[in-house]
């Protein structure tokens, strides 16, 4: 006999106890686990889009919120209120390269998508894409589509095959090389074919700019809001704002878990306590074949302490699971639409940290329950039946 | 130093306080002999339980002394205390004396283990245990599946388990039919010609009877009675 296998069969001696204060533990540190890996993943997402956006400055409609800018960033559909006459002043600025989107949505299979009007040639340059099967427009209005990779993949689009976008079916040009950011998800348009089958004649969703001079952004911001009317971020103010709204999500989300936490934490109590009191007479036993008090003590911490590591071992894996089978439905939602490869953003680091944080929550849930067993003395314990 | 194993000094122990103060020894001088058969008896609820927690080093007097093989224990701290607990005395309660989730073998090993000695070589010792109270075949058992006069013999085997001097015992057969009570008595016996110190609390005139010395408890102080002691041998 070691105190741990002594341990064991104590723990597990009431097997339906155990289950239910271990399933606590593993459920509250899995929601905790499932929510940072679904956060950090969010974060990492939106600074690679961002970064992908190629732009310094981006031009929004007059009034729009950190929800559009979030919008941006995902792909989602955007008010198209900027008139091709703003497109044309903004473009006719020296000193900048300005393009325009038009961002819109539609559904293959039932599954929502992207859909981009773009100018094809200067978005081409601008993103720096390539193309790696079948061939990119060969016009500013061609028509036909092209497709970012993992969508072309997800849904068997070849070229020369066709794609139904608005209840048009739409020749597929080509598939651009993986980009690893949302245009791996879109069906990109020719700005006039998009404009067109979305009935937004003349008009875009949101015009990004890249300045020549990057000391003089802030400059050439003010330079446009002069020529047109509309809102002017930079990309940093963008990036923060939008960070801003995750983070906000990702701690009310963290609350959540820590409330789930703290739930299971006073489980562990409870069901130490219990074992105190059952065990009333055996503790006395223990401490007449000559257990110390702090034997005693140790003995329950260690019992309290094998729900933490064992919830957290459990919690770890299921939140990965978690997090794997929750990002696609999540997904369809802008704010945590970034979320495809949730696996990538989980490090052993975390897992590891999760379960030591699930092991310290549960050696504090024992502390009380095992002073109270080792403060017992021995001759109340014995004459307790 | 004599032969006394144990040795008190005007015991006394109190619970509680105001009102509810009970004195439950009032200044109890006794020796018990290294290698006697010592059996305590006297009316319920006069202090027989009291002393014997207290000859044991289960409790500490309110007034007075207790030594243990020359170890006073009122100066010993607690850790040291429950030390001498798992080296110098083997006790047996009258029922529930056994850990419910652990089966015979895995009783006596956790008592070895309280000793410190080492898991590998506990289950060689329970096993010989186990073979001297005569119930080898119910090594693996839960005390659920034993009989009250088995489990009271694993509780024997745990409490020798790491060779003890004294065995301090409260009514170990008060729960038991007399076949039972005989194959316990049967082992301790044995146990007390092989030179160890017995101290027996009983309300069994038998039992008593058949001890080396008898500790007369009535109100929290020992009572001579040498005509009832006499009485009692004859029933021997
Ligand atoms: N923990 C305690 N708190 C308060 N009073 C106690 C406590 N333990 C014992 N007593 C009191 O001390 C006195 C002696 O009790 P003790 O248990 O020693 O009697 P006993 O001789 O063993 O009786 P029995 O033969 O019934 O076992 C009794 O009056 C009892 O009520
Ligand atoms: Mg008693």
């Amino acid at each position: 006999m070691t105190p741990n296998k002594l341990v064991f069969k104590n723990i597990t001696r009431r097997r339906g106890r155990f289950i239910f204060t271990l399933l606590g533990i593993v459920i509250g540190m899995a929601s905790f686990v499932t929510f940072m890996a679904l956060g950090g993943s969010l974060k990492s997402e939106i600074e690679r889009e961002s970064a992908a956006l190629g732009a310094n400055l981006v031009v929004t409609p007059k009034g729009s919120c950190a929800y559009e800018q979030v919008s941006i960033l995902t792909g989602e559909q955007l008010p198209t209120t900027i008139t091709a006459e703003e497109v044309a002043s903004i473009r006719a600025i020296e000193g900048i390269q300005a393009i325009p989107y038009l961002a819109e949505r539609s559904a293959i299979d039932s599954r929502p998508v992207s859909v981009m009007g773009i100018l094809p040639a200067e978005t081409k340059e601008f993103k720096g894409w390539q193309i790696t099967a079948g061939a990119y427009f060969p016009t500013e209005n061609a028509d036909g589509a092209v497709l970012g990779s993992v969508l072309a993949e997800q849904f068997k689009l070849l070229p020369g095959s066709e794609v139904r976008i608005r209840g048009t079916m739409i020749p597929v040009l080509g598939v651009l090389e993986e980009t690893g950011g949302k245009d791996d998800l879109t069906v990109f348009l020719s700005m006039p074919v998009a404009q067109q089958l979305y009935k937004q004649q003349d008009r875009v969703s949101y015009v990004a700019v890249r300045v020549d001079k990057i000391e003089e952004v802030d400059l050439y911001a003010l330079k446009i809001k002069d020529q047109v009317s509309l809102g002017v971020v930079s990309d940093k103010q963008m990036l923060n704002s939008v960070l801003g709204i995750v983070g906000t999500v990702n701690m009310t989300l963290q609350l959540i878990a820590a409330v789930a936490i703290l739930a299971a934490a006073f489980g562990i109590v409870n069901t130490m306590m219990t074992a105190t009191y059952e065990r009333k007479r055996e503790i006395g036993i223990l401490q007449a074949m000559g257990a110390a008090r702090s034997t005693i003590f140790k003995l329950f911490m260690l019992e309290s302490a094998i729900y933490g590591l064992l919830g957290g071992i459990g919690g770890a894996l299921l939140g990965l699971a978690g997090s794997h089978f929750a990002a696609p439905y999540i997904s369809q939602n802008a704010a945590t639409s970034f979320v495809k490869g949730a696996q990538s953003s989980i490090d052993p680091l975390m897992l590891l940290g999760a379960v030591l944080f699930s092991t310290l929550v549960a050696i504090v849930s024992g502390l009380y329950p095992a002073w109270k067993a080792a403060k017992l003395s021995p001759v109340e314990a014995i004459s307790y039946e | 130093m004599s032969n006394a194993i144990i040795k008190t000094q005007n015991l006394c122990k109190q619970y509680g306080s105001g009102a509810t103060l009970v004195q439950a020894l009032r200044g109890v001088d006794l020796e018990i002999e290294r290698g006697s058969f010592t059996c305590i008896i006297g009316p319920s609820g006069h202090g027989k339980s009291t002393l014997m927690h207290l000859l044991g080093g289960l409790d500490q007097p309110s007034g007075g002394s207790v030594a243990i093989d020359g170890q006073e224990i009122s100066s010993l701290s607690g850790k040291d205390l429950a030390a001498l607990r798992a080296c110098k005395i083997g006790f047996v309660f009258q029922f529930f004396n056994l850990l419910q989730s652990l089966t015979a073998t895995e009783n006596i090993e956790v008592a070895l283990m309280l000793a410190g000695v080492p898991d590998a070589l506990q289950q060689e010792r329970a096993r010989e245990l186990l073979k001297l109270v005569g119930l080898s075949d119910k090594a693996g058992a839960k005390p659920g599946q034993l009989s009250g006069g088995q489990q009271q013999r694993v509780a024997i085997a745990r409490a020798l388990a790491n060779d003890p001097p004294v065995l301090l015992m409260d009514e170990p057969t008060g729960n038991l039919d007399s076949a039972a009570e005989a194959e316990v008595m049967a082992v301790l016996e044995e146990l007390n010609r092989g030179g160890k110190t017995l101290i027996l609390v009983t309300h069994s005139n038998e039992i008593a009877a058949r001890a080396g010395n008898l500790i007369r408890v009535r109100d929290g102080l020992i009572e001579q009675n040498p005509a009832l002691d006499q009485q009692l041998k004859k029933i021997a």
